[in-house]
């Protein structure tokens, strides 16, 4: 283990945020390399077709 | 004064984003007060109690989004719905924004780090796709279930990643902030905290008594329990003991699973040569093995672990952080006789309203050695739970950035409303003597928490004053001078109110103990008070 942490540690960070979106302004502001995935919640019917079909396949 | 509320159905935005549309809202020419939230049990009581709910925005369900506004006139209040509604339709500005986490890979091919924070039912998937691409996750996200945190972190050891959280608030990583953190100093103490306000306490203390930090690793709360074993405080040792710069390592956590923590005492024993802080607040103190009597120390507080581990890396820095950071046991009383001389006879009570989880649950183990039963939402023993969480009983201290407070809404790091209007009724009570607040700076946090509570500490004390009592109000600042909102500045505005502002959390828990024992707590008591909790165990 620990060698793709000691190699993070070493590195230049460059960060996806996913969620919220003031994380992704503190790294900016940090001048830290950084991309935004938005993320919205799949609306709730889809995930219980989700569920229906992940258990019938 | 008209209200209207309009209800915009299935709509839904992050709390910060709404909050911060809420604060545009107001600064809309005429208008006298505005929110924009989700429509939450939670966020329904606040509108009611900011005098901002009428009959459209009661029947709102929690996924849809309620728009609600106070002006001198309809016109005015149309008129700004109007404005609003432009305000969440507009795109962002400055950025790279993606609606897919693949699109958002191919433009950071070589991202090395992620910080995730989508609802914790959906945090597995996104995270697992993410160690895929050998990407290292900081999980911000609430409610991951335990089963899907053991999944992901045995997924993450196999491939040699670090998962940090779940729950994690906090992590510093090559002195960059994540999530909430502060702009601390890079320096040779490496901490693992599975407590994110005590890994935020503990960095700021080693900052200011001039030491600093190599990495923070904020690994969750649910690490050190039983079923996660804690695989990635195991792995955070074994990383920090790898790294050259890393001269002690500091372990932050509420007390861990007991087999957990005999794991990673064998482990510290057995495998490596470092010196080691250990910091379990609220566990019971433990026999140190006779083969680390010579490079771990264990403390019970993260006033503690602070100076602690700058004494082990030198004991001259650690005699001028001491001067800093703690305060001498008699001039603590001095304070607190100038504080309840003031007192009426009924005053008694202490009342602390928390926002750092950490900090609350530090303050509960110091309040309940030096004054007894203290009640709370997050109580040390389930009969000192309050009935009613928006209620203080006797002595209490609550920790407003629990759950049934933050459903649908900010943290109270980033929205003081809450804590304003609790501060207030407080004030109310004729039985309440102190006050406690934490003030929480760093990246994420209200950009300026002090002038936030400016009127309703003006508020509460002039409410005290009215009724013939004098109130002591306490506070902490937990930050440092390169925060955005700058440690000094946010103590001097405090001060200028007449709160007395402490270096430390735990000596704020201390001080209060001795002002709200209005002289009964002598210096003897004192004394050991400060052995059981500010010196090594």
């Amino acid at each position: 283990m620990s060698e793709k942490v000691m190699e993070l540690f070493k590195s230049e960070l460059k960060v996806i945020n996913i969620g919220i979106e003031i994380f992704y302004n503190a790294l900016l502001d940090q001048e830290i390399k950084a991309v935004h995935v938005t993320w919205q919640p799949p609306p709730k019917l889809e995930k219980e077709y989700k569920d229906i079909l992940s258990k019938i396949l | 004064m008209p209200v209207k509320n309009v209800v915009k159905k299935n709509f839904y935005r992050d709390s910060l984003q709404l909050l911060h549309l809420s604060e545009q809202a107001k600064k809309i020419e005429g208008v006298m007060d505005a929110a924009v939230v989700m429509g939450t049990k939670t966020n329904k009581e606040i509108l009611e109690k900011l005098g901002l709910l009428v009959e459209e925005g009661k029947i709102a369900g929690e996924s849809d989004m309620v728009i609600a506004v106070s002006a001198s006139t309809e016109e005015i209040i149309n008129k700004a719905v109007e404005t609003i509604e432009k305000m969440l339709t507009k795109p962002p500005k400055a950025g790279q924004y993606f609606y897919s986490l693949e699109t958002a890979l191919e433009a950071l091919p070589d991202a090395n780090l992620a910080i995730v924070s989508v609802p914790g039912e959906y945090a597995k998937e996104i995270t697992l796709k993410l160690l895929d691409r050998g990407i290292h996750v900081h999980l911000f996200s609430d409610h991951v279930p335990i089963e899907d945190e053991l999944e992901i972190k045995e997924y993450a050891k196999e491939r040699g990643l670090l998962v940090m959280g779940a729950a994690a608030g906090t992590s510093i990583i090559n002195n960059k902030a994540i999530a909430f953190a502060n702009v601390v100093n890079k320096g040779p103490i490496g901490i693992v905290a599975a407590a994110g306000t005590g890994l935020q306490e503990v960095s700021v203390l080693i900052t200011v008594a001039g030491s600093g930090v190599s990495q923070g690793i904020g690994i969750g709360g649910g690490d050190v329990k039983k079923k996660v074993g804690g695989i990635m405080a195991l792995e955070s040792i074994k990383a920090l003991e790898k790294d050259t710069e890393t001269k002690v390592v500091t372990l932050v956590a509420k007390p861990p699973d007991p087999e957990v923590q005999k794991k990673i005492l064998d482990y510290i024993t057995y495998n490596t040569k470092k010196k080691y802080v250990t910091c379990f607040m609220g566990g019971k103190v433990f026999e140190v093995p006779n083969q680390l009597k010579e490079r771990l120390v264990q403390t019970r507080t993260l006033h503690a672990a602070a100076l602690e581990s700058v004494r082990l890396l030198d004991e001259k820095l650690f005699k001028e952080a001491e001067k800093k950071i703690s305060i001498p046991a008699e001039e603590l009383l001095r304070k607190s006789e100038k504080l309840y001389s003031q007192f009426e006879e009924k005053q008694k009570y202490i009342r602390g309203l928390f926002t750092g989880g950490t900090l609350t649950y530090e303050s509960l183990i110091i309040l309940k050695e030096t004054l007894g039963d203290v009640y709370s939402n997050a109580p040390l023993e389930p009969r000192l739970g309050l009935k009613n969480p928006y209620k203080s009983f006797q002595h209490t201290v609550v920790d407003l950035g629990e759950e049934e407070f933050t459903i649908g809404r900010a943290h109270p790091m980033i929205d003081p409303t809450i804590r304003n209007l609790r501060l207030i009724e407080e004030a109310k009570d004729p039985e309440v003597a102190v006050i406690l607040l934490d003030f929480v700076l760093g990246y994420g946090s209200h950009s300026d928490p002090a002038e936030a509570h400016t009127e309703a500490i003006r508020k509460a004390k002039e409410t005290a004053e009215k009724n013939g009592r004098y109130l002591a109000i306490l506070a902490h600042v937990c930050g440092t001078d390169r925060d955005p909102q700058n440690l000094s500045l946010q103590t001097k505005k405090l001060e200028s109110l007449g709160v007395t502002v402490l270096p430390t959390n735990a000596l704020m828990a201390i001080l209060a103990s001795a002002v709200a024992s209005k002289g009964r707590m002598k210096e003897d008591t004192l004394e050991r008070t400060y052995e059981s909790f500010l010196f090594p165990q």
